[in-house]
């Protein structure tokens, strides 16, 4: 098998793996602030979706304005969401479990009610393919992982150096700690939930073109996710990244030998391997 | 709250419960119902033993599979092997509690939120084996199908045939009654204290001596084991969905609804959550939205699970404060 061929397969697993580590990076975010694992991420996923279908299909905006948009909006209903249900489920792991779950059947619900169950298709902002040292790459997926990483980055920068996001960083570390110098829990809780479901929706609205529209779009991307944060480690964000190229690789690689039957398989097999070597995840903490 | 260590109260639930398993074909002979009614004596050993698990700290996304595990399991012996339901009913219960071993050793080396992920990631890896892989003898995307029903049993010079509905039904009634028993019977023993211990403290119990993994993989093995005796207790047709993701969802909805806390918390959060998604079909298109509505305020109102709001009602009465939440 020629080199050339590996490393297109590499590149198309690579290709939508860090809009997974996007939603994976929500509900890690989510996740290291409240402990709490939200069943419902993909639905700000799917919220997303529709967002850009109205805002970019039907309305015609322009593509990144809709980016921008989609983002700010699914992060407002992920702040309303955090103040009316989840502030009173800190910590309480089991029972957030059971309320995303509700809110989850909920927003799907609603959706269906809303926009009906069929797909939206909605256009491509971009056409074409770029051919660089024998690959090839469609520049829809080129401009989706970039903008994918842009977002990464702006969230590395934001919680390394701005002071909400230190604040959040000192809440994940040791919440009552935080407290006592002086940071509003409240509004951390409010803001890294609003913030974890912004990329969610930010997710959403980059895949939108690329897949159709649907009220049942949030699973597939949230079970890559899950499996992105256990290999990555809970609460890890460089875990997260790490974690989403390593399933990108694996299922890029896979796809060469097997069906995608068995390469779905492949993805839990490397977690329980993963686990069986580091139980915590690679970045995962004590 | 902690469950009443005395003697009287489980014998008065247990013979609650045989009551309520009796009286139940009692009210409908529709076959409609008598669905339901098994489903909901099914999915009371499934909460039950999933509670067990939980009892210890866990929770395990996985336990539906250990149901899957026991159904192929009985329905290959009986359809391939060609031995009689009655001999591939305990040996598809015990092939289930043996599998549990290895995968229940390597989940409870991680806790929280750890083990709930890898258990999901158990679970989907044995619904995609079943789904995608030896077609032939699991029956792939389309199921397992022509499983024949129990054999008759000879009793007292009668036979005991297991065709109609309400026999069906009787099977699993008396299943569930013989698990509730042992689960009951161990919630007040040593086991269920020492579980106890571990949920609220493992490091604590584990300083004053207790092997906390032996107590966790223990409560992992027979919780399995009870999976597998629902899942190979009567199936005609198969599907791997039927051990996905979906139906493992409710059975955690039944439990922690129901409260955790206590051994009767599933009974009644699997009975009254059945009963409350019969009545919202009624409401055809909104109905998983009315009943996420439902979820959603529950558990905002009653964080301990439904069995715990009577005592808690109780002291608020007592202490004279208001019930807005």
């Amino acid at each position: 098998m020629s080199i050339d061929l590996l490393v297109q397969a590499l590149l198309n697993g690579f290709g939508l793996a860090m809009v997974y580590v996007l939603v994976a990076l929500g509900l890690t975010l989510i996740f290291s602030i409240l402990e709490i694992i939200n069943f419902a991420h993909g639905e700000f996923y799917m919220l997303g979706g529709y967002v850009t279908y109205y805002a970019f299909a039907v309305f015609g905006l322009n593509y990144f304005a809709t980016l921008g948009f989609a983002i700010l909006a699914v992060g407002l209903a992920g702040v309303v969401a955090e103040r009316l249900i989840f502030r009173y489920l800190r910590g309480k792991t089991l029972n957030a479990f059971i309320v995303s779950l509700g809110l989850l059947w909920v927003m799907q619900a609603s959706a269906q009610l809303s926009f009906g169950v069929l797909d939206k298709p909605v256009p491509s902002a971009f056409s074409g393919i770029v051919r660089a040292f024998g690959l090839v790459i469609s520049v829809e997926r080129l401009v989706v992982s970039l903008s994918a990483i842009v977002l990464i980055a702006a969230l590395y920068l934001f919680l390394r150096w701005s002071r909400p996001g230190r604040a959040m960083r000192a809440v994940a570390q040791d919440a009552d700690a935080a407290a006592l110098q002086g940071v509003d829990i409240e509004l951390v809780s409010a803001l890294g939930f609003g913030i974890g479901c912004a990329l969610a929706g930010g997710a959403g609205g980059l895949l939108a073109p690329v897949f159709a529209v649907s009220p049942a779009m949030g699973a597939l991307p949230v079970v890559k996710a899950f499996i992105i944060i256990i290999i990555g480690g809970m609460g890890s964000l460089p875990g997260a990244v790490v974690g989403g190229l390593l399933l990108g690789s694996v299922e890029g690689l896979g796809s060469l030998f097997m069906g995608s039957a068995a390469v779905s398989v492949l993805g839990f097999l490397v977690v329980i391997l993963a686990l069986l070597v580091r139980p915590r995840g690679l970045f995962g903490g004590a | 709250m902690e469950p009443s260590r005395g003697f009287g109260a489980p014998i008065a639930g247990l013979a609650l419960l045989a009551a309520g398993v009796v009286a139940l074909p009692q009210l409908t002979r529709d076959s409609y119902y008598l669905d339901v009614a098994t489903t909901i004596l099914m999915n009371l050993a499934l909460t039950m033993s999933l509670r067990l698990q939980v009892s210890t700290g866990q929770l395990n996304m996985a336990h539906i599979s250990f149901m899957g595990i026991g159904a192929y399991a009985s329905a290959l012996l009986v359809t391939r092997v060609g031995i009689s339901f009655w001999a591939a009913l305990p040996i598809a219960a015990v092939v289930a509690a043996l599998l549990a071993f290895p995968i229940g050793g390597l989940a409870l080396r991680v806790t929280g939120p750890y083990y709930f992920l890898i258990t999901f990631a158990f679970s989907e890896v044995v619904r995609l084996f079943f789904n995608n892989f030896f077609v032939d003898l699991f029956g792939g995307p389309s199921g397992l199908v022509g499983i024949p029903k129990p054999s008759a049993l000879p009793w007292f010079g009668r036979a005991l045939t297991f065709t109609t509905k309400l026999e069906l039904y009787t099977l699993m009634a008396a299943l569930l009654l013989v698990t509730a028993a042992v689960l009951v019977r161990l919630e007040h023993s040593r086991f269920g204290l020492v579980a106890s211990a571990i949920r609220q403290g493992d490091l604590l119990a584990e300083t004053l001596g207790v092997n906390v993994f032996r107590y966790k993989l223990t409560a992992y093995v027979v919780g399995s084991l009870v999976a597998g005796v629902a899942g190979a207790h009567s199936h005609q047709v198969l599907h791997s969905s039927d051990f996905g993701l979906e139906p493992m969802v409710l059975l955690v909805v039944f439990t922690v609804i129901g409260g955790t806390g206590s051994v009767w918390g599933p009974v009644a959060g699997t009975v009254l959550m059945t009963i409350a998604g019969e009545l919202l079909r009624e409401l055809h298109h909104y109905e998983s939205l009315v009943f996420g509505v439902v979820l959603i305020l529950t558990m905002l109102w009653a964080p301990d699970g439904l069995v715990a709001l009577p005592g808690k009602l109780a002291r608020r009465r007592r202490a004279g404060v208001s019930l807005a939440p």
